[in-house]
């Protein structure tokens, strides 16, 4: 461990499969434009380019070499630019041991180190035998220096209460997910892709000829549900891999979420760096009575630098309160809360609708639509009012509640020393009818993350802004100022309690 | 906001904003311009310059003549231990709270226009927002930086 050593050759491969998953878009783009055009040597180049990415794997594992000595991990790598890396033992946060599909082929793990700045965020080693990462961890952990007994002992005692995400659930939660839209919309671009390599192939014309004849009517219906159906089947799939073998373990001062069949994902989650945690009821999981349940984590996130993790994918909204009260006790409240006054219903309607109707009187004589369309203006109108009825606002000495919906109801739990402002505006109808927003900054990842509820009168929006301005540690004997009408509870809390 | 503590923004902030409007806004002036260059003046596209000249020309007027003065009669910030209180708009006005605790750093900036008028800004950023506080007199927007950095290291704590 004190010399400088390399990474497992297999790590070789790892990178060039990372670089290939990082630039799949291009790599289709030029299939497909490749494809299309006749002079173009085909094959050549992308044997020639697979070649280039393996040299290039190789290369970067040739020169990464890496140490730990005096309980400061060293890393040089770089093909170019040679670039030094060092992290010392009291700036690392959590070393993550994991294992994809190529490591666990080999016996291999990978480790993954984290520090607490936000930039400079980790050292990842790709592959390396797990008796060398157990090595690591030691030499890094806060105690290492005192031997080697102790360190083993220790990682069994923390092993803590661990909830996984039961089979059915794992089922529900892929076939409701909201990844639908997102695979319906690879999917079309890709048709767009490759709809004129069909349409130029024997292909289509022996699709036709099979089908039985029939009108263009039937073809598209038949077209668009097969697009659905397959784009659901995308995103079935693929949150089923995502969450598969979901868990997450309480330990002493940290949670640790793991999830993926094929890809591991392995997120360490210390308490203290918990912001807020949201709990959002999908529009299709709404019905059945389910909800995720995600935390805002300051400075580590996933890789778009947002700091939402998912604690929990899919539970039935009864057990909110066991899962939370479990996993992180601090955030399982109740506070008083309050709604918007009846007269912003009509507010709330006119938003969601204006657009929405507009949009499609302009459009139906022009395109001569059928009306069924001016079913898209009653259901904005019904949407208003659920966006309406959903929204609330609690608060108490410690935490202040939201709940709003945009398409899925989220109630969000923030503590009130994790939050980075506050602020009530009003714009001039809103304070025509004497009504306000309120919005309130958290910090998540990279940016930050904000929770609203729009038109509360305005004198609650005032109240509340005094409520936060209090010296905000010790006011355990005040009495909110105004009277917060009802209990709320989570996810589901109900305005009658 | 507690008005007796609240401090105001330098008056000759509706200057920078006058000028700053005059020379910014006037990209707008060339749309109708340009339509008209394109169309030329027939009796349907006579109309649609007119508007256009109309409706850009008011609201050129409006953001330099009457939004500047508005803007700082309804702006007001307030600092105190343990937070800084922000208060602004003119159309739609916003009370924002920020923590002491919660400041990660405290900026002074000065764009050329500034300068010229003797301003400066504070930026005031926490880990998830960027909040500004415009057109200070130079000395104050130092005294306020410093004011800001000092309470906020008192607040010493972690995120």
């Amino acid at each position: 461990m004190f010399e400088f050593q390399r990474q497992h050759p297999i790590a070789a491969i790892s990178r060039a499969f990372g670089l290939i998953r990082g630039n799949l878009i291009t790599i289709f783009v030029f299939l497909i434009v490749g494809a299309r055009s006749e002079s173009f040597p085909f094959l050549t180049w992308i044997g020639g380019g697979f070649a280039l990415l393996v040299i290039i794997g190789i290369l970067d594992w040739w020169r990464f070499l890496f140490k730990v000595e005096d309980g400061e991990l060293h890393i040089k790598r770089g093909i170019f630019v040679r670039k030094n890396l060092y992290l010392t033992r009291d700036r690392v946060q959590v070393i993550d041991i994991s294992s994809g599909v190529i490591q666990r082929l080999f016996g291999l793990v990978k480790v993954d180190i984290q520090t607490a700045g936000s930039t400079s965020r980790a050292a990842l080693i790709e592959a390396v035998p797990q008796s060398t990462a157990q090595h690591i961890k030691l030499l890094l952990s806060k105690n290492g220096e005192n031997g080697t007994e102790d360190e083993t002992q220790e990682s069994i005692e923390k092993e803590g209460q661990t909830f996984g995400l039961p089979g059915k659930d794992l089922l529900i939660a892929a076939s409701t997910s909201g990844r639908f839209g997102i695979a319906l919309s690879i999917l079309g671009t890709l048709f767009s892709q490759i709809e004129p390599l069909i349409r130029e192939s024997d292909l289509f014309e022996q699709l036709f000829g099979m089908l039985p004849s029939q009108t263009d009517g039937f073809m598209i219906a038949a077209i668009i549900v097969l697009f659905i159906v397959v784009a659901w089947l995308i995103s079935f799939f693929s949150t089923l891999f995502m969450y598969g073998d979901f868990k997450v373990e309480v330990r002493e001062d940290e949670l640790v979420i793991s999830r993926g069949i094929f890809e591991k994902k392995r997120i360490t989650v210390p308490y203290k760096r918990i912001q807020a945690l949201y709990v959002t009821e999908g529009i299709i999981r709404q019905p059945l009575g389910f909800c995720s349940i995600y935390i805002d984590s300051a400075g580590y996130g996933d890789e778009k630098g947002s700091g939402s993790i998912v604690l929990f994918p899919l539970l039935h909204h009864s057990k909110v309160h066991s899962l939370l009260q479990n996993l992180v006790p601090h955030y399982n409240v109740h506070t008083p809360g309050l709604k918007p006054p009846k007269r912003a219903i009509r507010r709330y309607i006119i938003r969601s609708a204006f657009f929405l109707t507009l949009i499609t009187s302009i459009l139906y004589w022009p395109l001569g639509l059928t009306n069924w369309i001016w079913l898209i203006p009653v259901i904005s109108v019904w949407w208003g009012w659920q966006k309406y009825k959903d929204a609330a606002i609690g608060w108490d000495s410690e935490n202040v509640i939201i709940r709003n919906r945009v398409l899925s109801k989220k109630t969000a739990i923030i503590k009130r020393d994790r939050i980075q402002d506050s602020s009530v505006s009003s714009s001039w109808i809103q304070r025509f009818r004497n009504l306000c927003t309120t919005e309130v900054h958290v910090a998540s990842g990279d940016h930050g993350s904000s929770f609203n509820i729009q038109d509360i009168e305005r004198g609650d929006g005032a109240t509340y802004l005094e409520e936060m301005r209090k010296e905000r540690y010790k006011s355990e004997e005040k009495e909110p100022a105004t009277q917060l009408e009802f209990s709320l509870t989570l996810p589901a809390w109900s305005e009658n309690q | 906001m507690d008005k007796t503590s609240s401090k105001k923004l330098s008056p000759r902030a509706i200057g920078v904003w006058r000028l700053g409007n005059a020379a910014g806004n006037a990209i707008f002036l060339g749309i109708p311009a340009v339509y008209y260059s394109v169309f030329g003046l027939n009796s349907f596209h006579f109309w649609i310059v007119i508007a256009l000249s109309v409706i850009f020309l008011s609201f050129w007027v409006l953001s330099v003549f009457v939004i500047p003065p508005l803007r700082w009669k309804n702006w007001r910030y307030s600092i105190d231990q343990d937070e800084i209180d922000l208060l602004r708009g003119v159309l739609v006005s916003t009370e924002t709270l920020i923590p002491l605790s919660r400041v990660q750093h405290v900026d002074t900036r000065q764009g050329p226009l500034l300068r010229w008028y003797g301003l400066s800004s504070v930026t005031i950023s926490t880990a998830a927002t960027t909040h500004e506080i415009p057109c200070l007199d130079q000395v104050i927007a130092d005294r306020v930086r410093k004011e800001i950095s000092t309470y906020a290291r008192l607040a010493e704590e972690d995120v």
